[in-house]
């Protein structure tokens, strides 16, 4: 059988890609050009006709204010919480060196948090926050606990971004250990070797070695933190006010509460967008200067 | 060997053949009222059983339209859903068959009509008030009391004075939820309207003097009185917690709380055993809206139009059970512990706030709901009324922006 024919190309192609082609296609392709082509219709959800509106959905999502609020909010939230969710994974990938006792159980519990569904999570947080901190204000007669944080704007962003990096530093800790465990003994043994102290060695030697793992998790907790919804909506639900309410929430409610689906549709697209132009911008800087060993 | 697995195979064939002619009718029933799924769901195993028919029982905490839109867009409808009566607008026309002739639609003056047909009929009747602790303020003042002698807002607020002498420090809690603030509050500012439609129709011309309208003002006089006497103030008020505040007034911490009889399902979980009842919406008014609640039928059935004659047949004998049936009158009454929309359902309530609906139901004291505000009603204005109740946001500022955000609204088309 000849191997560089085209039917041979195509069978062998069918038989080892072609189910997940067919799922990809299925499960993202296709709805993605669905939910571009529904940007483009005044369809409530529900009814069978789908009219043909035109640009009008964009035109209603570049004119909603409260879009870009959420949208702007979203940013502040994302640009705080990626921050302190890497520093924090950073200092808890110190905090749990090599080599000491109990190691893995350490990482596990700082993990653990990963595990639990967003929805469950917020509402623990909630409760936190609304009995357990004001318990703790009320008894001890400290000021700033007395009241939930979660009844003012700022307060509630602050919640956010807490429960975010509590949510994903521990995951974001395991990235930077499988990191750090690639980099290359000999190196450091060169590295110490040659002078370096220890904290020469980590700065000049091991952390750019670790530059993947830093684009890996500033790109996985950006992504996270612009498309939050689930911790948004047990957490806050978007109160008090609609202070707290974050772009994926802002889109859900346009196209399902709201039944404003093409506009939901066509926001949702924008987010998708701004969310890709962050994401890929920080992994192509971030990839550019990468080093190997 | 070979012999028994002929017959198993002829049998497995046999059970596999007559399978489609045995089937019961299959009737798929959507429930969006999630707090009786559980009475629903034994109720349709029983109803099964009896009827010989396959009910099965759906609950889903999406809002209506999203899970609705999932069936229809996977052509697997429900034969009978339950859903709200704005929802009835834009689902029935395409979607539901005419139920007039039945029984059920016969009995009852809750039914909803669209061109002339019987679109759905309701689940239930519920009502918005204000529920009292009847119990909590005997306590204090030591007298009976009796929700008539405080219709206008000067005798509520001296009863409420009354209350913080006796040593009930905050005799009111405020529901912060958007929905309860602005679809079941503020929207009484349109249902109390002599014609509610034409000021809908200002509303959406920008030329309703929202500031200087009678009704809004008498009643953000009230929720001014209420929001005093909350025992929740600022931020915390505009977040505070449902349970919490149900609880507060179960226990009689608390004397009045606005909200529907729907509300009895989380106050009796308190297993206080207080008195309670639900009176109108003190108001300085003589139009008489301070002697009605506001309410009418609730949760409105219909049934699809796309599935076969035996479904729709079978869910109509649904509905007449429901409406008629002493069996069915039984699971709405005392099962669900719901006011009956139907008039020859004669049962007693056993829930105190269901009573007080149903006796100023069945004195003809109940005002409309609107149900056609529009769908970002709730999210857009509840958040205005949680700033106003948070202090954030004054009367004046409340009446501009509600003038703003009703001239680009557009409501349920009916």
């Amino acid at each position: 059988m000849k191997r560089n024919t085209t039917s041979y190309k195509v069978t062998q192609y069918l038989m080892f890609a072609g189910p997940a082609t067919v799922l990809f296609c299925a499960v993202v392709i296709i709805p993605l050009v669905y939910g571009f082509y529904l940007t483009f219709t005044s369809w409530d959800g529900i009814s069978a006709s789908k009219p043909f509106v035109g640009a009008a959905n964009y035109a209603a999502a570049f004119g909603d204010g409260d879009f870009w609020v959420a949208l702007g909010r979203t940013l502040i939230y994302s640009a705080i919480a990626v921050i302190l969710v890497n520093v924090m994974a950073f200092f808890l990938f110190f905090l749990v060196p090599r080599g000491i006792k109990g190691q893995n159980f350490f990482r596990a519990g700082f993990f653990i948090p990963n595990l639990i569904g967003g929805i469950v999570l917020g509402y623990i947080w909630q409760f936190v926050f609304n009995k357990a901190i004001t318990a703790i204000g009320e008894n001890l007669n400290i000021g700033f606990l007395k009241n939930s944080w979660l009844s003012t704007p700022s307060g509630a962003m602050a919640c956010m971004i807490i429960v975010a990096v509590w949510q994903y530093a521990g995951y974001m800790m395991l990235i930077y250990v499988a990191g750090f465990m690639s980099v290359s003994k000999s190196l450091i043994e060169a590295a110490q070797i040659d002078g370096c102290t220890q904290s020469q060695a980590t700065w000049k030697v091991i952390v750019p070695l670790m530059r993947a793992s830093f684009v890996q998790c500033l790109f996985l907790t950006i992504t996270r933190c612009f498309m939050v919804y689930d911790v948004n909506l047990s957490l806050t639900n978007g109160e008090p006010y609609n202070s707290s309410v974050m772009a994926a929430m802002h889109v859900y409610r346009t196209a399902f509460t709201n039944r404003a689906f093409g506009t939901g549709q066509a926001e949702a697209l924008i987010l998708f967008i701004v969310c890709a132009i962050v994401g890929v911008t920080q992994v192509y800087v971030g990839r550019k200067g990468e080093v190997s060993a | 060997m070979k012999k028994f697995i002929t017959v198993i195979a002829t049998i497995t064939a046999a059970a596999m053949a007559a399978a489609p002619v045995m089937a019961a009718t299959e009737l798929t029933v959507f429930n969006s009222k999630s707090e009786i799924q559980t009475q629903y769901e034994e109720e349709a195993a029983v109803y099964s059983e009896e009827k010989g028919v396959d009910m099965t029982v759906t609950m889903s905490n999406d809002p209506v339209i999203t899970h609705m839109g999932t069936k229809y867009a996977s052509n697997d409808p429900y034969v009978l859903s339950m859903v709200d009566a704005k929802d009835i607008y834009s689902l029935t026309p395409e979607h539901g068959i005419d139920l007039a002739g039945t029984d059920a639609a016969a009995d009852t003056d809750y039914a909803i009509e669209i061109d002339g047909k019987v679109a759905a009929l309701p689940f239930c009747v519920e009502a918005r008030g204000v529920m009292y602790n009847k119990t909590a303020i005997e306590d204090i003042t030591g007298e009976e009391f009796d929700p008539a002698s405080v219709a206008t807002l000067d005798d509520f607020t001296a009863l409420l004075d009354k209350l913080v002498e006796g040593g009930m420090e905050a005799p009111v809690a405020i529901m912060s939820e958007d929905w309860s603030l602005a679809a079941h509050y503020l929207a009484q500012v349109v249902e109390e309207q002599e014609d509610p439609e034409a000021f809908v129709a200002q509303l959406l011309a920008g030329e309703a003097d929202i500031i200087n309208n009678a009704k809004f003002n008498s009643l953000m006089d009230t929720f001014d009185v209420l929001m005093k006497y909350n025992y929740a103030q600022g931020g915390a008020a505009a977040t505070a917690d449902r349970n919490t505040s149900e609880d507060m007034l179960a226990w009689g911490d608390v004397a009045f709380m606005f909200g529907g009889n729907w509300d009895w399902s989380l106050i009796v979980q308190s297993e206080s055993d207080s008195e309670m009842g639900m009176m109108p919406v003190p108001q300085n008014t003589d139009d008489g809206s301070n002697e009605k609640l506001v309410g009418g039928g609730s949760k409105y059935y219909f049934i699809d139009s796309s599935v076969s004659e035996e479904q729709q047949q079978a869910a109509i004998d649904f509905l007449n059970w429901m409406a008629v049936d002493p069996e069915g009158q039984e699971f709405v009454t005392n099962t669900c512990a719901l006011v009956s929309p139907y008039k020859s359902n004669t049962l007693e309530v056993s829930d105190p706030l269901s009573v007080s609906v149903k006796a100023y139901a069945d004195a003809g004291n109940l005002i409309p709901n609107y149900n056609f505000f529009p769908d970002d009603h709730i999210t857009v204005v509840g958040a205005l009324m949680q700033k106003y109740l948070g202090g954030e946001l004054d009367r004046e500022g409340l009446a501009e922006d509600l003038t703003e955000y009703w001239k680009g609204a557009s409501i349920i088309e009916h």
